[in-house]
């Protein structure tokens, strides 16, 4: 569950207001687009939700945390509860695919017994069990992106936040990205993803928000051409 | 922390060092010459204390007697030896005893002097202990005056000298410390940030996925740590090298040997094990201290 209270941030540097009194709810289980116009303070509100920033009014919650009051030595803990992924996919260069995924692993101190059973099942639902020893050089940036995807479900966190996964990533394999995301939410997932690609909105439909200067200008559900098929 | 993931970190923190060579070279080299240069300064400035000790307990002014000195001419040297206010004791030596522990002192290093000379030449003897060491010069020169008085040694002098060298080299090597220091402290602080900056990729990611602080400072920990054993173990081995040749120099010297009581500076083999320890140890924690302590806000995502 994640619900923003008349939430506002300010950036002190250049004096701007990224985001105005949002309120905003979205329920676990959840898969959302989030859309709007560059400089609509999408990223901004994605790390609100990861605790990168916090609100300089309002309040946000986030899987049962108070973001807001959240003490910074239990911002690793809060953390381990959602899962990232980025437009500039940031794997590690000089880790291998298995690496990079059961890294995540480590850092949440899991044993190696659980990270041996782990890595390989989800790398195997993004389809790139093959590539375990390959580096991330070696990959094409859809094939970067679904490790992303792998190391974000990897620690099985309740939410996945992704900031235009899409965006580096040819078109076309923008729709292999958002299925492998809906696969995820099917498990029970909720999913929040920025993006700029109005095709693909159209396609997959749901629930879509607009943000438009820093206010929700449209947040409802939209039917997606795909359905039926 | 589970060992598996104990293991990994500490791997991350060695191989850190090699990917982050030349600056991990510099702290290395840093520290091992502020370690080196603590020890030798240490080890020295407690021998020549030793030596000054030894010196001033073994050592009082000696004041040489004729040879013809009637009997009760000696008492009343003895009484003005006794009568300075800064005179301790004054202890008599007969010409028979002097010669036997002369022979004593040098029966197997230069035997054949005494073919040379027999007891009959042997002074009459008075070693007089102050209970002042600055009052030397004084009394030396009143007792030079004294009827009869053939000759004064003051080893004194030699102390007075072994002092005021080591408060100069104090001196020094308190200014080269701090000036060691502060290059110790650039140098790793620029190291740390280095070794961060080369894996901000990694620290960034581990905090998304919400690794603790103290994880993420873990193999930075680890690699300061690692340079500075090494660098604690080869500055004693430098320790070791240097002080042995420089004690083996001056123990060539048999007559120094004697004069200084050099048998009585520290031996490297007594204390060995422990410059290792300490060296290591100090190393150890300078190294990961300084690591982290420096990498402090570069952690801030
Ligand atoms: N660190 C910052 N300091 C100052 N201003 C910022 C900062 N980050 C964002 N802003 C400003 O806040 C506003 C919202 O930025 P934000 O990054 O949230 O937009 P966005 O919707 O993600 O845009 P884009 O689609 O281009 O990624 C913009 O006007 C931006 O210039
Ligand atoms: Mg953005």
């Amino acid at each position: 569950m994640v619900e923003l209270k008349n939430v506002d941030v300010h950036y002190k540097e250049g004096g701007v207001d990224a985001l105005n009194d949002v309120n905003l709810k979205i329920y676990d289980g959840e898969f959302v687009f989030i859309v709007g116009s560059s400089g609509a303070g999408k990223s901004t509100l994605l790390k609100l939700l990861t605790r990168e920033k916090v609100p300089t009014s309002g309040r946000v919650f986030v899987n049962g945390y108070n973001l807001s009051g959240l003490r910074s030595g239990k911002i690793p803990i809060f953390r381990r509860s959602i899962g990232m992924i980025f437009q500039d996919f940031r794997l590690i260069p000089n880790l291998t695919v298995y690496e990079n995924v059961a890294f995540v692993l480590r850092v949440t101190d899991r044993s190696s017994r659980y990270i041996r059973q782990r890595v390989p099942y989800v790398l195997n639902l993004v389809r790139l069990n093959e590539k375990a020893r390959a580096y991330p050089t070696q990959l094409s940036g859809g094939e970067q992106q679904r490790v992303a995807i792998a190391r974000a479900f990897a620690s099985d966190p309740g939410l996945i936040i992704a900031d235009e996964p899409t965006g580096n990533i040819d078109p076309e394999l923008s729709y292999e990205i958002v299925e492998l995301l809906k696969d995820i939410n099917k498990c029970g997932t909720t999913v929040i993803m920025v993006t700029h690609e109005h095709d693909l909105v159209k396609y997959f439909g749901g629930r879509i928000i607009n943000l438009k200067k820093g206010s929700v200008d449209f947040d409802d559900y939209i039917g997606g051409s795909n359905e039926g098929q | 922390m589970k060992g598996s993931n104990f293991s990994y970190l500490v791997k991350q923190g060695v191989v850190s060092v090699w990917h982050n060579r030349m600056m991990s070279f510099a702290s290395f080299c840093i520290l091992m010459v502020s370690l080196l240069f603590i020890c030798l300064a240490v080890l020295f400035s407690l021998d020549i204390g030793i030596i000054i000790g030894n010196i001033e307990d073994t050592n009082q002014i000696i004041v040489f007697v004729e040879k013809e000195t009637p009997e009760p001419e000696l008492a009343h040297i003895r009484d003005v030896l006794d009568s300075f206010d800064y005179t301790a004791s004054v202890d008599y030596i007969t010409p028979d005893k002097a010669w036997e522990m002369m022979q004593d002192e040098f029966n197997e290093s230069i035997a054949g002097v005494f073919d040379a000379i027999d007891e009959h030449m042997m002074p009459h003897t008075f070693t007089v202990s102050l209970n002042d060491i600055t009052k030397t010069a004084e009394a030396a020169e009143r007792f030079r005056i004294i009827n009869y008085v053939e000759k004064v040694n003051t080893p004194f002098d030699f102390v007075n000298f072994l002092i005021s060298i080591r408060t100069t080299f104090t001196v020094i090597g308190i200014a080269i410390l701090i000036a060691l220091v502060a290059v110790c402290i650039v140098i790793i602080y620029n190291t740390a940030r280095t070794s961060v900056f080369a894996r901000r990729t990694h620290i960034s990611i581990m905090k998304h996925v919400g690794a603790t602080n103290a994880f993420i400072r873990f193999p930075f920990f680890i690699e300061g740590m690692f340079i500075g054993v090494i660098a604690g173990a080869v500055s004693w081995y430098l320790t070791k090298i240097t002080y042995e040749s420089v004690v083996t120099l001056f123990a060539s010297d048999i007559m120094l040997l004697d004069v200084l009581g050099i048998n009585n500076i520290i031996g490297f083999y007594e204390i060995n094990w422990l410059v290792l320890g300490a060296n290591c140890l100090a190393g150890a924690f300078l190294g990961a201290v300084g690591t982290v302590f420096s990498m402090g806000k570069h952690l801030k995502v």
